[in-house]
């Protein structure tokens, strides 16, 4: 019995150790994954970096849980993207406190998506305006969201100053090379009208001189015959070559492309975590398939 | 300052900040809590408060609770004391052409009764 009790007080022991050890780590949620890469580069292993979001959800889209926001709400920093990305902040109370929306100073930059024409209640027809949300895939911003997220580390004394300083030295200089690269592999892009299956792109186009217009078809999906209509209809208006595929689609569905004469590219806008499980492998791998779709459309 | 007031700054604050792409084409929902109530209220991205629609109350494993309707000025109240709140609160509005929710998590629901 003396030994039972014994047993348990090792159990109890170790298990508080344990948890005191668990509450020692920060941790730090993120909205989306190209945030997760960010905060991962940042804080180096100085800090538990969470993005709650499962594999096969879109993340501008997901619906939390209760238990979800809970654990969000208990974060020692909880990452925000902001030009309305990730519609469930808007649907919960969060800390201001514990809370960096990293965005926040680019608003100048920010993006608006067309005009939403529709009408309810007694309130007549009438329009919205919406923001284009990817903004990190202007790596510009990526690099000043980066650094709003250094600073909010900072300020709350989650990791030492200077190896954060450091780090981010290191990552804005990846971003910038990328940068770099991405503007000379899409030298022969320009002129080249594209097609997106998804409007995620407006701030490559912008940042990178990309003719894009969108779609609105789901992820990984076969189209629809109807989508394909509209496909061919898109594609007469703006004489496209290139379509791109925020994830790989059936083989089925590019063979349909290629059918009208489009080139596919996959270009995964790292909203969700992508293979390779890299931000700046994934985007430049993103950048090549672009470029090596355009390339075959000079060789049609 | 009353609850009422902290209640409409916290839902102006709320109006004021929300990006502009989340409040595109969109029902807004609110809800605060004290500790007697949960007070919902229920707008358009426009203003307009929602006059009619369908309020349900579901707990944290999202088995629903209660039904009510939005009253005329676009806000519903639920008496604590008729629901079990142990795992917090989800709450959905729909006007029918539009559906949005809030949620409370037991955290929340203890730091307003609180303060």
């Amino acid at each position: 019995m003396r030994r039972f009790g014994f047993a348990l007080t090792a159990i109890y022991a170790l298990t508080a150790s344990g948890e005191a050890l668990a509450q020692e780590t920060p941790r730090v949620v993120t909205v989306n994954y190209a945030l997760q890469y960010m905060a991962e580069r940042l804080l180096d292993g100085d800090a538990e970096v969470v993005f709650p979001v499962p594999d096969d959800v879109d993340p501008s889209f997901w619906r939390p849980s209760i238990a979800d926001i809970s654990a969000i709400q208990s974060a020692d920093l909880i990452v925000l993207n902001g030009a309305g990305f990730a519609s469930w902040v808007d649907r919960v109370s969060l800390p201001r406190s514990k809370t960096v929306t990293t965005a926040a100073g680019l608003a100048e930059r920010f993006i608006i998506t067309e005009t939403i024409t529709h009408s309810h209640g007694d309130g007549g027809e009438h329009a919205h305006e919406g923001l284009a949300a990817y903004t990190w895939l202007d790596l510009t911003m990526a690099a000043a969201q980066a650094e709003a997220m250094a600073d909010a580390i900072t300020a709350r004394d989650l990791a030492a100053p200077d190896g954060v300083a450091e780090r981010l030295t290191d990552l804005l200089a990846d971003f910038e090379q990328l940068d770099r690269d991405t503007r000379t592999r899409l030298a022969n892009a320009q002129g080249v009208a594209m097609i997106a299956t998804h409007p995620r792109y407006q701030y490559l186009a912008r940042r990178y001189a990309l003719d894009i217009n969108a779609l609105e078809w789901e992820a990984g999906a076969m189209p629809t015959p109807a989508q394909l209509d509209a496909l061919d209809t898109l594609a007469a208006e703006t004489g496209a070559g290139v379509i791109i595929w925020e994830a790989a689609p059936p083989p089925e569905a590019i063979a349909a492309a290629a059918e009208r004469g489009l080139q596919s590219a996959v270009f995964p806008p790292l909203a969700q975590i992508a293979e390779p499980r890299d931000f700046v492998a994934a985007f430049s791998a993103g950048v090549d398939a672009i470029s090596n779709a355009v390339d075959m459309t000079e060789d049609d | 300052m009353d609850r009422p007031v902290i209640r409409f700054l916290v839902f102006a604050a709320a109006f004021a900040t929300a990006p502009l792409g989340a409040m595109a084409h969109q029902l807004i929902v609110f809800a605060s809590v004290d500790c007697e109530d949960v007070t919902v209220e229920a707008k358009f991205s426009n203003g307009n408060a929602a006059r009619e629609g369908e309020v349900r109350v579901m707990d944290g494993e999202n088995t629903l609770l209660t039904t009510l309707s939005l009253q005329e000025d676009g806000t519903a109240i639920i008496p604590l004391e008729t629901v079990d709140h142990a795992s917090g609160l989800v709450i959905e509005v729909d006007t029918g052409s539009h559906d949005n929710y809030w949620l409370l998590t037991p955290d929340d629901i203890a730091r307003n009764c609180r303060s």
